[in-house]
């Protein structure tokens, strides 16, 4: 049991500062925190960044730099004697195959990704300068919180995290919370595959997301804003740092604070974000209760991602019904992720709903024949090049089975089987299961089993039960990551039966 | 006290304090939900995912243990939506365990919970084992067996190790198929916080952790006797367990019964090998005046020793006499010792050995 006033918190950094997990540290670790040396060790070992040091050179496996040529600059790295492993997607797929260096800097191999061109009508506009101005947090002052969240209703923002949650409403349910003491926390933890637009905002916006988060620590009353930032994006932290200090003198007593994640996708999940936070492992809380009523540290927290902050300046600026009306179906203008076989990967904000063929018409055209596509991220599953005119929206790819989840789209030609492009997102899928439940800890594993099987093997019957299994991970697992982690499989099966028959 | 809730569990209204969980409504309904992580002493954590229920108004299955009742909540524990999950989850279960012959989880220690409800709830589908790839530990310490491979990672160790002994020597460590049960850096438990209670044993619900001395014993040989501990003067209640008229186990009474509430210390569970010890002696000896023991009968052991001690009081007076009783008698024993010293003897030099 921890001692009382034990300094949790402080785990991850202090691992980091010792170098990682080596014998003794979790000893020296729970001296210096009051953290029992068996809980510091369990935690040391969760996170990979911290649980085993020493890794050279770290490859994405991911599926956009897989189909980019990972394995020749594998092979190149390992006939020049340097060490390296494979590592989860690195949110870099714009610029696939992507490496970091053991600094976890990364190793320059291709080109910087594309962007939508300046435009100073686009809500978020990557191109456009940086505007520290903080005039959008002066105006909220000037027209009141419950004005603010008028605007954000009118804008009909929806979280841009994955799940759409309307943002509205989450900002009333804090600000309403009896408890004085609430907190602020931006999910900057962009893990999963084909996802790379928060790095951008990070890179060429950032005041963009200090001034979304100002905002909104100061509608619900928080004065403390943490932004938890993936561990391997360190330019993207470099940059926040940067404004942040030329932030500092418009916000007006918010405190906003770093917390480097330490290598887990799953601490993308609200949740498990806030245990890695407290300094425990990153496993999914159960829910109810839900964050707005008792997140970090128990209290009424306000958890947003990196883009839905980012959109809410020029919501305040502009007005809610001019951002509602950029979008077709749904309301707002979108970040979209484009990658795989596409003449210029990159992030190109559009209209929510614009389809697939608009989307890579903004990124250069196709490459090759179009067969299959990724919308939304690993957990959206594949759909078939049939569905390019289906508006990339959530209620669009939502009636395909699918979702718009992180809008991460990876674009997949026919020289592809489809069987291994789904190894490839099962695979992520089992790394960076938690553990915690059995659906996903079991389920990962005997899907990625299956995929394995058939691959190498070629016997149908090793697929029999996988819509079975992927029915109960929906069904069983705490959260969403196992719930949706077979749809890579069962979509691919489902879609395109002829890459999982015998005779071919 | 505020309002009960009132709740309906497969058509049983029942009320529930409020705060209370669908399970324990369930419970009061006199309907079993199957659990494997829940515990009544440690928090719900709801991971082992056995106790999913529909709960009406709810889109997804809800954790019985953890999901609070509410007023006018209606529950199914036994939908054909509940059963097939059970039953699939179970078919999961078993590919990431060791099977026996008749592909049911093996039994260990006092018997697997798992394997009860596959026998009750059947399985699904038939799945290939997954065969996890999970760090081993190598441990010299002489009680506490660990084995992964019947580890369904329930965290019930854990938690208890840290909510109730708040000793805190184990851990949920790694990620994913790797998660494993582990101490820091992966010592023996004799070098960590570990105080050997066995605590791990008695809450784990597939004898994944098991008595050292009693591995490979089949419980259901073996007959339980109540008794209580003469350690100290807690009085914990024991149950021994007796096969060919040897002690090979001791557990605790369950939870919320006895002093001890599920509870042993290392003595307690683990301290019976000098009943069965071939230096243990079995009759009273009386040293003769060459200095060697001799085997004597009770009078005649009785008679030596009450002669002894009146003698010292008849030279020096009933003060040169002191009595000092054994932390491994029990209270009633105690209290006849100073009776012994006070009203035969006449001194109040008594004491006991545990009372400093």
């Amino acid at each position: 049991m921890e001692r009382k006033g034990a300094r949790r918190e402080r785990i991850l950094e202090l691992l980091e500062e010792h170098g990682g997990l080596r014998e003794g540290v979790a000893a020296a670790i729970s001296a210096e925190t009051g953290v029992p040396e068996a809980d510091v060790y369990g935690v040391a070992t969760f996170y990979t960044l911290v649980s085993r040091p020493g890794v050279g050179v770290r490859i994405c496996q991911g599926l956009t730099c897989k189909l980019a040529g990972a394995d020749a600059r594998a092979a190149e790295l390992q006939g020049h004697g340097v060490d390296h492993e494979w590592v989860s997607c690195l949110g870099r797929c714009d610029r696939a195959p992507v490496a970091l260096d053991p600094e976890l800097e990364l190793i320059p191999w291709g080109a910087r990704g594309a962007i939508s061109p300046d435009d100073p009508e686009l809500p978020m506009n990557l191109g456009g300068a940086d505007d520290a101005s903080y005039r959008a947090l002066a105006r909220a002052r000037g027209i009141g919180a419950a004005q603010v969240i008028e605007q954000l209703r009118a804008a009909g923002l929806q979280g841009r995290g994955g799940a759409g949650f309307p943002a509205h409403i989450k900002w009333s349910a804090v600000r309403g919370e009896a408890d004085p003491v609430r907190y602020v926390v931006v999910n900057a933890d962009e893990s999963e595959p084909g996802t790379f637009k928060d790095r951008e905002i990070l890179l060429r916006r950032p005041h963009l997301l200090i001034e979304g988060a100002a905002i909104a620590a100061w509608v619900v009353g928080a004065s403390i804003v943490y932004v938890y930032i993936r561990g391997e994006f360190t330019d993207a932290r470099r940059s926040l740092e940067a404004a942040l200090e030329a932030a500092a003198p418009h916000l007006d007593g918010i405190e906003i604070r770093i917390v480097a994640g330490h290598g887990a996708y799953i601490c993308g999940e609200e949740t498990a974000l806030l245990e890695a936070i407290e300094g425990r492992r990153g496993m999914p809380r159960l829910k109810p209760p839900y964050p707005t009523r008792s997140g970090l540290w128990g209290k009424p927290t306000l958890m947003n991602n990196v883009e839905t902050l980012a959109c809410v300046p020029s919501i305040l600026l502009r007005g809610g019904d001019w951002f509602q009306s950029w979008g077709r179906d749904e309301p707002g203008s979108k970040l979209y992720c484009l990658s795989g076989h596409v003449a210029r990967p990159g992030v190109y904000e559009l209209p929510l709903g614009v389809t697939l063929d608009e989307l890579v018409e903004a990124g250069g055209g196709y490459v090759g024949t179009p067969r299959a596509f990724s919308p939304g991220g690993a957990a959206s599953g594949f759909l078939p090049i049939s569905e390019r005119s289906r508006p990339l929206d959530m209620g669009g790819l939502a009636a395909a089975g699918s979702m718009l989840g992180s809008a991460g789209v990876v674009v997949l030609n026919d020289t592809v089987d489809m069987a291994q492009a789904a190894r490839w997102q099962a695979i992520f899928f089992q790394d960076e299961s938690c553990g915690q439940c059995a659906p996903c800890r079991i389920g990962c594993s005997l899907q990625r089993r299956s995929l394995d099987r058939w691959i190498d093997d070629r016997d149908p019957a090793t697929l029999q039960h996988v819509e079975e299994i992927h029915w109960e991970m929906e069904e069983g697992s705490i959260c969403g990551l196992g719930m949706t982690a077979s749809l890579p499989l069962v979509t691919a099966m489902r879609h395109f039966p002829e890459d999982f028959r015998s005779q071919r | 006290m505020s309002q009960s809730v009132r709740i309906t569990v497969d058509g049983v209204e029942v009320q529930v304090e409020p705060g209370a969980t669908v399970l324990t409504a369930a419970t009061t309904a006199g309907i079993a939900v199957p659990t494997l992580c829940h515990e009544a002493r440690v928090d719900p954590m709801g991971s082992c995912r056995m106790c999913l229920v529909e709960i009406e108004g709810q889109r997804r299955l809800q954790p019985s243990c953890a999901f609070p009742a509410s007023d006018g909540m209606v529950v199914h524990t036994d939908s054909g939506r509940v059963r097939r999950h059970r039953r699939v989850l179970l078919s999961m279960y078993l590919a990431d365990h060791e099977l026996d012959e008749d592909g049911l989880p093996k039994e260990r220690g006092t018997g697997n919970r798992l394997r009860q409800h596959v026998l009750e709830h059947g399985t699904g589908p038939t799945l290939p084992p997954i065969a996890a790839d999970r760090s081993y530990r190598e441990d010299d310490n002489p009680y506490v067996h660990f084995d992964p491979e019947a580890c369904i990672l329930c965290n019930l160790c854990v938690r208890y190790c840290d909510e109730v002994e708040a000793v805190s020597a184990i851990t949920l460590a790694n990620r994913g198929s790797h998660t494993t049960i582990a101490t820091a850096d992966q010592r023996s438990l004799l070098d960590t916080s570990c105080e050997l209670c066995g605590g791990c044993i008695a809450v784990c619900p597939t004898g994944a952790m098991t008595e050292r001395p009693a591995l490979g014993l089949d419980w259901r040989r073996e007959e339980k006797i109540r008794t209580t501990c003469n350690f100290c003067g807690v009085g914990c209640q024991l149950d021994l367990h007796v096969a060919d008229d040897r002690i090979v186990r001791i557990t605790s009474p369950e939870p919320g019964r006895t002093v001890n509430d599920g509870n042993l210390c290392v003595k307690g569970r683990f301290a019976y090998e000098f009943v069965h010890h071939d230096d243990r002696l079995t009759t009273p000896l009386i040293r003769g005046g060459d200095g060697e023991l001799r085997p004597a009968s009770w009078p005649e052991a009785l008679a030596a020793a009450a002669a002894g001690l009146l003698g010292v009081k008849e030279r020096h007076g009933a003060d040169a006499l002191g009595f000092v009783s054994s932390s491994r008698c029990t209270g009633e024993e105690n209290y006849l010792v100073q009776k012994l010293a006070r009203a035969a003897f006449g001194t109040n030099n008594c004491h006991q050995c545990a009372a400093t």
